[in-house]
């Protein structure tokens, strides 16, 4: 541990740990913009500069690490410094949110009290479209943080964005320009997901009335393979319809992190192909829809009949990693203690 | 070692300093768990990959075993025969946690590197290089997926790595061990919760009358004595009359099981079949006698538990479609026209609350506790933390003591000769998921990938007259498909590959059903087929 001096107080904090983590863990909380914990640090934005004595000049605590007799600043004339950083960002930013999602940057200028002194004339980026229907991406939102661009470097470890033109063109564009679909992008929404501004988007959310804070979430596993990520499932309040996925990096065993199946494969749980009537085959060979009380009477009977000419040992039951451990619980239990019969399995059983 | 699952944790795969990857092709099987191989490797880890294809992780792996489709037992024996060699092996813990060694060591000193090159085809010198690094890093850690089970060896691939780690002492502490990957959500949990002819919830034998005992008490019914058929044995069992109705809930055996137009033909001789199912597909509309409509995961409370042990709540979001219930529901209402005699079930929690109070080792674990995060079993008491990972500080596996299984190769069932001259694997791939039904259905994702294809080196695609994305027919004993050709260097000349995605061109009807002998896994990854233009 190291000792450190914040805003006039001393504080302690593990040695090489970042200025901001060692804040926060002080109850000071540092505005950051490019800065990400999946992400290594960047110091790019400057959003989070502090003072430090002896430091020639302010310093970015998401890429500054504590150190012995450090006299760090957060509150002094700094603040100034970060409302006129947030309001040359505003000077720039025409689409504060292109597909609802939530804008950091517009919280902060909120909060600093920061309004865009003026619409910069060459502000207006070139558009950007491309054939995925998955994410878009408005030059317009973006503050050029690059995050999007370094957890597809770190994180995934692809090749998939990449930071394009310089200044009033720069933008960010799918590697050598091609469409998202033709990159080593494996269209996992990562780069969406770490955006501050909402500058990379849901597509399928473009335009949306209804924004990502005033949709309902519910918390819940995804049901694509046995990693067992924790997902958001965000509904809309009136249709009760899954909207997109979203997850948090507090959440065990993926962090936040999600792959193309679990972000963006929800629509089968609304598809018009969805069976919503029991069926029962009929004396003409061909299945119709029936009541439940029907439906279950003729499944129950059918297995009776088995059983009596043929013994419980001839009915199977297969089961699926689909369902859950109590509806898995209870299909065992209907086997063995509503048939008599062991011989339930299912092909996931590897 | 005494436990059907992987030892360790996600999170602490990241801080592993040797990583080998068998039989897992990662980052498109659990992608998300990949992440965390790719961070460790950034961070200075070492990565090894033992896979018959050129898959994505070897692009970070410092050494690519490319070994030929079913020489598993070849590479490790002489993996281990290179540890003992150079006595590199952890005697402290062979004499203190484990039995049999010596079985072990005298079968694997006839395997040398040597020979292992000329069946495996992976050089001498990276299965040597191979052994030392993984026996001589402490935070040694091994992946392995269904690359490893899925052969009619599959058990013997599985204990010729158990014998690996045992060898070494690499278990029982953080970012080591042996990690089964589980393929889907929640086959861990089906598993656990007793979906299986051997097993009660919670592993517990039904052959142990004690057991049964215990059940049938709290059940109130008789838990039967007659020992049930696995998959493979009800699957035969359609043809040969040992069974008569099937009740399938979340299931299509005419596409995921093996030799898929002789499973189908036998759904269709049975004389009752229930589906309980979100969609229909072609084989229910055909030969279903009632169906079901059931709950997408988005519709219902519950658990579910990942690769990891970890168990995490699953909640209902959104309502059901129509007339559409619940699985929960429907179980129920059948049982009741059963006769079966059960409890109010008023919620899953309920459920859940039976189950765990008799499986000892998910006793402590209670919806109020997973709120937040997933616990992982075993969480044997009610404060219990839950057990990021397994056999520490001694193997599960009574008393406290693991056991070495020596392991002969054996040869895969279906070898090419010159009628069917190609070897065929399967698998995954990223954009889709088993059958396909969720997935063919999201145009995004379809975008990227909606056409069957097959992979094929290019001197065999010369060689066959095909260019990329010709449509080409794959032909086996059992059937035949058609599918675009994909030249790819991810497979070498003789073997081709297949995902088990496309419903019209089922890779199922090309596959065998001869299974392992113990525990019927089926051997997807080789069949003998024939490769011809269409």
């Amino acid at each position: 541990m190291v000792a450190f001096t914040l805003d006039g107080r001393s504080a302690s904090a593990p040695e090489g740990e970042l200025l901001v983590h060692a804040a926060a863990r002080h109850g000071t909380f540092i505005p950051t913009l490019c800065h990400d914990d999946k992400l290594d640090p960047y110091g790019g934005c400057r959003m989070c500069v502090v003072d430090v004595e002896g430091a020639p000049r302010p310093m970015p605590a998401c890429a500054t690490r504590v150190a012995e007799g450090m006299v760090v600043s957060t509150n002094g004339p700094i603040t100034e410094f970060q409302r006129t950083l947030t309001e040359m960002l505003l000077s720039e930013h025409l689409n504060e949110s292109p597909g609802g999602r939530p804008n950091e940057l517009r919280d902060l200028a909120n909060e600093l009290g920061a309004e865009a002194p003026f619409i910069l004339p060459d502000a207006k980026r070139e558009e950007y479209d491309d054939r995925n229907q998955l994410m878009g991406y408005d030059p317009d939102a973006c503050i050029l943080c690059a995050r999007c661009v370094r957890y597809t470097q770190e994180v995934m470890q692809c090749s998939a964005l990449s930071l394009e033109g310089r200044g009033g063109h720069a933008r960010i564009v799918p590697t050598w320009e091609l469409s998202w679909l033709d990159t080593e992008c494996e269209l996992c929404g990562g780069c969406l997901s770490v955006c501050p501004t909402g500058a990379i988007y849901e597509k399928f959310e473009e335009g949306t009335k209804q924004p990502e804070r005033q949709l309902e979430q519910v918390r819940t596993t995804c049901t694509f393979c046995g990693v067992g990520c924790q997902i958001d499932l965000n509904l809309d309040p009136q249709t009760k319809h899954i909207v997109k996925v979203t997850s948090k990096d507090e959440y065990l065993p993926n962090e936040g992190n999600l792959c193309v199946k679990g972000r963006f494969a929800f629509n089968f749980v609304h598809h018009p192909d969805r069976l919503t009537q029991p069926l029962v085959r009929g004396d003409d060979g061909e299945l119709h829809p029936t009541t439940w009380e029907h439906a279950i009477e003729t499944a129950a009977a059918g297995l009776k009949k088995v059983i009596a000419e043929h013994g419980p040992q001839s009915v199977g039951f297969l089961s699926s990693a689909r369902l859950t451990n109590e509806e898995n619980y209870l299909i065992q239990k209907l086997a063995r203690t509503g048939v008599g019969t062991n011989s339930v399995h299912s092909c996931e059983s590897t | 070692m005494g436990r059907g699952a992987s030892s360790n944790s996600i999170p602490e795969i990241e801080r592993a300093r040797f990583l080998f990857v068998i039989g897992s092709n990662t980052t498109e099987a659990h992608p998300v768990l990949a992440l965390r191989i790719k961070k460790a490797v950034r961070d200075g880890g070492t990565l090894v990959v033992a896979d018959p294809r050129k898959i994505w992780l070897t692009k970070l792996a410092k050494r690519h075993l490319q070994l030929r489709p079913g020489t598993d037992v070849w590479l490790l024996n002489a993996m281990m025969h290179t540890i003992l060699t150079e006595a590199l092996q952890d005697e402290d813990y062979i004499r203190d946690f484990t039995d049999d060694f010596d079985a072990v060591r005298e079968v694997v000193m006839r395997y040398t590197p040597e020979d292992a090159e000329r069946v495996t085809g992976v050089p001498a010198e990276d299965i040597r290089a191979t052994a030392r690094e993984y026996a001589s890093e402490r935070h040694a850690a091994i992946f392995y997926t269904l690359g490893i089970t899925e052969h009619a060896c599959g058990v013997d691939n599985i204990w010729s790595l158990s014998n690996l780690v045992l060898m070494t002492g690499h278990l029982g502490y953080e970012s080591t061990g042996l990690n089964a990957l589980r393929g889907q959500n929640n086959v861990q949990g089906l598993n656990d919760s007793g979906a299986n002819p051997m097993y009660l919830p919670g592993y517990q034998s039904v052959d142990d009358p004690e057991i049964r005992r215990k059940f049938s008490e709290a059940w109130g019914a008789e838990v039967p004595e007659t020992p049930g058929y696995r998959l493979d044995q009800m699957m035969s069992g359609l043809h040969d009359d040992r069974i008569k109705a099937l009740y399938l809930i979340g299931e299509n055996p005419a596409q995921t099981e093996p030799n898929a137009r002789h499973v189908e033909e036998g759904l269709g001789k049975i004389d009752f079949l229930i589906s309980q199912d979100i969609f229909l597909h072609d084989m229910t509309r055909k030969h279903a006698d009632v169906v079901f409509p059931a709950s997408s995961f988005a519709e219902k409370d519950g658990t579910f538990t990942n690769t990891e042990r970890r168990v995490s709540r699953v909640r209902e979001a959104a309502p059901l479609p129509g007339d559409a219930k619940g699985d929960r529901e429907i179980v129920i209402l059948m049982a009741k026209a059963l006769g079966a005699h059960w409890p109010e079930y008023p919620g899953a929690e309920s459920v859940w609350n039976e189950l765990a109070d008799l499986a000892p080792a998910w006793y402590g674990l209670r919806y109020d506790r997973i709120e937040e995060n997933g616990l992982q079993w075993p969480v044997p008491e009610m404060g219990h933390p839950g057990t990021p990972f397994l056999h520490a500080p001694a193997p599960a596996r009574p008393p406290g003591r693991g056991k070495f299984f020596p392991v002969e190769y054996q040869r895969p069932i279906e070898e090419p000769d010159s009628e069917y001259p190609l070897v065929l694997s399967t698998g995954r791939t990223l954009y889709h998921y088993n059958s396909a039904t969720m997935t063919m259905r999201e145009s995004g994702i379809t975008d990227k990938q909606e056409e069957p294809f097959f992979e094929i080196t290019s001197e065999d695609a010369l060689a066959l007259g095909l260019g990329e994305g010709d449509w080409a027919r794959l032909v086996s004993r059992r059937g035949e498909l058609q599918a675009r050709t994909q030249i790819s260097d991810r497979v070498f000349p003789g073997l081709v590959w297949m995902a088990l995605h496309f419903a019209e061109q089922k890779v199922n009807w090309l596959t065998h059903d001869v299974g392992d002998p113990l525990i019927g896994t089926p051997e997807f990854k080789i069949s003998a087929v024939r490769v011809e233009r269409v």
